[in-house]
Order: structure tokens, then sequence, then C-alpha cells
């Protein structure tokens, strides 16, 4: 029984490596495709990672029209420089390069500028003020608790603004993302001990400002 | 372990990027530690409350319009040129290049290596080379001339070895030269006497074997000074072993005078009796022998040949000589 059951699980192992491996061999063929001039290879590449880099832009910088202009900026920056991407890296690890880049010029730009981080921008230019209740028609609703998770919410927002852009970058793609260490210090072109050293840095402010939520 | 690294491992820790043998020690040391053990609570609070600020899925419209505007803005960028093309490739090679300095270095080193190698084992080879055809030199006298300094190749008597260089298209060739050369000088003179029996041996003409054998002979008949070892050896061989009948019978004349007194010339004699392809000669061997007292083998011979020839004159011959020996009649 137990025999059965691990050669069930090594060869879905193996499944799933043959799957990536596949699937590698796509990317390569549409990055090469892409390279010589396909307009079709480079939009089946946009379609594999858009998700991905809206959900990244979106959560850093709470603003539609924010992420909206960091996804054109870096996936145009992608088409003019796609020539150059030699294999080195995985495509998601170069274009992810280019999002992070983009997205720390804007927390930089918001840091001069001071933005008031406790509401959310959206797409028509109109503020969403987080702290502000929402009635809800459903009669199971909890509005305290809505209330009180949004302002926890606001509260982790504002807690993150007051973070380096860099150590705002390395928790948000730590915690928030899921990404290793050693790919957060690829993309952030740094070492992996350095971005640990941030990720510890970050935890310790964050603790701090949030304090007396615990 | 101290509570600054452990407050700094909890973090990745907490992340699971802690590696399995630091996770044990910080865990011995968090058991041990009741002030990290509240650290560590707070980190992992932390996680918690930061979810509080989830990540959301863009919705459909916002990505539809993204994707709809970043279309529109590709519309609007020229298509690159081929020279474009060609010059991202031809930097994306040197980049490659660039980015292998280490195996282009090994590679350099081990090219260098290999030529310096081969450097030397061709170096050494071509010494011993040279050690060797020096040696061969100067055992034989020989000196190694460049191909090009040596004159128009003529009287080649013969080439004695033939050495390809390793490698190389230099081939050394050892070979004799016959250097034309005239001496004159008395039938006594020992360099004369020394040339003549050369010439009875081995000259390629049986014209110049002739006369160097009747010279020889000559000189015997005459009573000059004919050495046992030397003219008579020559003599002996021209008698024994010349394909010319002129040079054995001219040989065989010049032998008379020793064959009563020389068991190695009678002989020489009786075997030309015997066994020689011209009757003439056999037939003046028979005439030249004479009966030895203390030599029985002559009678012996002439017994047989009287007896058993197939040529008729050489039984007469033998007979006739027979007759003149009163023992045997």
């Amino acid at each position: 029984m137990g025999g059965a059951s691990r050669q069930d699980s090594s060869q879905d192992d193996a499944g799933r490596t043959k799957g990536r491996v596949h699937s590698r061999a796509l990317e390569m063929d549409l990055i090469r495709e892409a390279q010589a001039g396909s307009r079709a290879a480079f939009d089946a590449l946009v379609r594999q990672y858009e998700h991905q880099v809206l959900r990244l832009a979106l959560h850093l910088t709470g603003s539609e029209q924010d992420a909206e202009d960091i996804y054109q900026e870096a996936f145009l920056k992608a088409y003019r420089y796609i020539g150059n991407f030699r294999f080195e890296c995985s495509f998601y690890t170069w274009i992810y390069r280019i999002v992070t880049n983009l997205c720390l010029d804007q927390l930089r730009r918001r840091k001069t500028r001071r933005e008031d981080h406790a509401v959310v921008v959206d797409r028509t230019g109109d503020e969403i003020d987080v702290l502000a209740s929402v009635s809800d028609n459903r009669s199971f609703s909890n509005p305290a608790r809505e209330l009180d998770r949004k302002l926890l919410g606001a509260k982790i927002q504002a807690a993150l603004g007051k973070l380096t852009p860099r150590e705002r970058m390395v928790f948000e793609l730590k915690h928030y993302q899921g990404l290793r260490l050693r790919t957060i210090g690829e993309m952030l072109n740094t070492t992996e001990e350095t971005a640990k050293n941030t990720l510890f840095r970050a935890t310790k402010k964050l603790r701090t400002q949030l304090a007396d939520l615990r | 372990m101290n509570c600054e690294l452990a407050q700094e491992w909890m973090v990745t820790a907490a992340y699971g990027e802690l590696p399995d043998e630091q996770v044990h020690e910080l865990d011995r040391h968090l058991s041990a530690c009741p002030g990290c053990q509240k650290e560590r609570e707070q980190v992992l609070a932390l996680k918690l409350l930061a979810d509080a600020h989830p990540v959301t899925d863009p919705a459909p419209n916002l990505v539809a319009r993204a994707h709809l505007r970043l279309d529109e803005a590709l519309d609007t960028l020229p298509p690159k040129r081929w020279y474009e093309r060609l010059g991202e490739r031809i930097l994306n090679n040197f980049a490659s290049l660039q980015a292998a300095p280490v195996a282009a270095l090994l590679l350099l080193v081990a090219g260098a290596g290999a030529g310096v190698l081969g450097g030397y084992e061709y170096a050494q080879g071509r010494a011993a080379h040279e050690a060797t055809t020096a040696q061969a030199a100067a055992s034989t006298g020989a000196q190694i001339l460049p191909a090009a300094s040596v004159p128009e190749l003529a009287n080649v008597a013969g080439i004695s070895s033939i050495v390809r260089q390793p490698n190389t298209e230099i081939v050394d060739v050892s070979y004799n030269q016959v250097v034309p050369r005239q001496i004159e000088g008395s039938l006594d003179d020992p360099a004369i006497r020394q040339l003549l029996m050369l010439a009875s041996e081995s000259a390629a003409s049986p014209g110049i074997r002739d006369d160097s054998v009747a010279l020889l002979a000559a000189e015997c008949r005459a009573g000059h000074s004919c050495q046992p070892s030397g003219i008579r050896e020559a003599l002996m061989v021209a008698l024994r072993y010349d394909h010319s009948p002129k040079v054995r019978q001219k040989a065989l004349e010049g032998l008379q005078p020793y064959v009563a007194d020389d068991v190695r010339v009678r002989d020489a004699v009786l075997e030309a009796v015997l066994n020689d392809s011209d009757p003439a000669i056999r037939t003046a061997a028979i005439g030249l022998l004479e009966p030895v007292d203390a030599d029985t083998s002559v009678r012996q011979v002439l017994y047989s040949v009287s007896n058993s020839d197939q040529n008729a004159q050489i039984r007469n011959v033998s007979r006739q000589v027979l007759s003149r020996v009163p023992e045997i009649q």
C-alpha cells in the first residue's frame, strides 16, 4: 500500500517535472520568436505574466492608475529590449526585474510627494477613504468587523509606507508575492544575504509601527 | 548562539528559508530563552497582521484595459530594422563571450600549455635526432650538409640510410659517392697490388678482372714477391669463383709455381679439375698437377676422373698423368 502510494507520488513528481520542462521549452520558443520580431509571440508572453505584474503593481501602489502605468511601461520596455535577453535567467525573473525597478521608482516618487497612504485611488482618480463606513445590504453582514478590517488594512498600509522603497519591495516580494530570497536578490540586483538583511530590517520596523495593534 | 542572531534567524525561519540545521539550532536557543520566544511570537503575529492587507487579483476590466492600451502603444512603435536586430545579435554574442571570462581564460591557458608542451617535445625530439645523426656522422666521418649546398650528385655508389625527421618534411640521406682517382706505380708497389687484388675480386668489368689477374699471375710466375696471403688468395678466389673462363685461366697460370709447395693452391687446382665448367681449364689444371709423394689426394682425384669423367679427353689426360706415376700403375 505504502509502496504503491510512493510510486504514485514519484510518478506525479516526474510528471510535474516533465510538464515544467515542456512549458519552459515552449516559453523559450516564444521568446526566440519574439526576438525575431513576432508580435504574436510577444503577445503570448504578455498574457502569461500580465496578471502577476498587475497584482504586484496594484498592491504596491494601491492605485489602479499607477498599476496600469507600471504595466504599460514594463511591457513596453520588455518589447524594446527583448533582443537583449540572453536566457541567463528565466523570463519571469527578467520581467519581474523590470517591474520591481519601476515600482521602486514609483515608491521613491511617492516618498518625496508624501502621499496619504490611508486612501485608495481608483481609475477615475477618485480617492476612496478606507476609514469611511460602507453600507452593506446583506442581512448577515457585520459592519463593525468590516470596519475593523479596513482600519487594520489601512494601518498596515500606512506602516508599509514608512519603510524605505527597498525594504517595502523586499517585504512585498517575500510576504505577499511568496518569492524566495534568492530570487528577490536576483530581481533587485543584489545578493540573497542582502535581501535577507533587508527583510529583517523591514519586519523590525513594522513590528515597531504596529506595536499598538498587537 | 546569541539573541541578536536568533532574532534574525527567526524572521528567516518564519518565511521557511532557514536551513534545517539552523532551524534545529534556533529551536534549541528558543527552548532556553523566554525573551526570544516572545520575539518569535511577535514575528508570527506580524505575519498575520500583514495579511490584513491582502493581495487581490486585478479586476478583469483592469487587465483588459491595460492590455488594450499596451496593444495600441505597440502598434505605434516602428518595427525593428534588420541592422538593429543584427546589432542586437552581435552584442549578444559579445556578451556571451564576456559572460564566460573564466572559460575563455581556461581555454587560453590550456591552449598555451599545449603549445608549450608540443614545442618542448618537438625540440627534444629534434635534439635527440641531431645527436644520433651527429654520432653516426662522427663514426663514419661524414659531414651532414644541407641539400641546397650539395653540388650535382654524380658517381653515387650507394644509399646507406634514409631517416625522416618526425613531424617534418626533412629527410636525412646517407650515401656513398665514388670519387674517380688514378695512380701510377710499379707492380711491386703495395698500393698497386692492393688495387689489383681488389679489381680481381670486385671489378664490374670482366676485362678489368682479366687484366688484374693476368698482372698478378705474371708477377707470381716471374718470381716477384708474391706473399702467401694476398696475391695467391686473390688468384685462388678468381680460379674458384670468377665467371669468366679467361680470368680463371689466367689465375690458374698464376698459381702454377705454388702447386707443389702450397696445399691450399693444390686443393684449389684439384677443385678446378673436378668442378670447373670449362674443359680447357680442367685439362690445364690436370697438367699442372704433379704427383706429390706426401699427398694422396692428387692420385685419388686423377684416378676418379680417369674412370668416371664424362669427358673423354679429360679421362685420357688424367690417365696420361697417372701413367707417369709408377705407384699407381
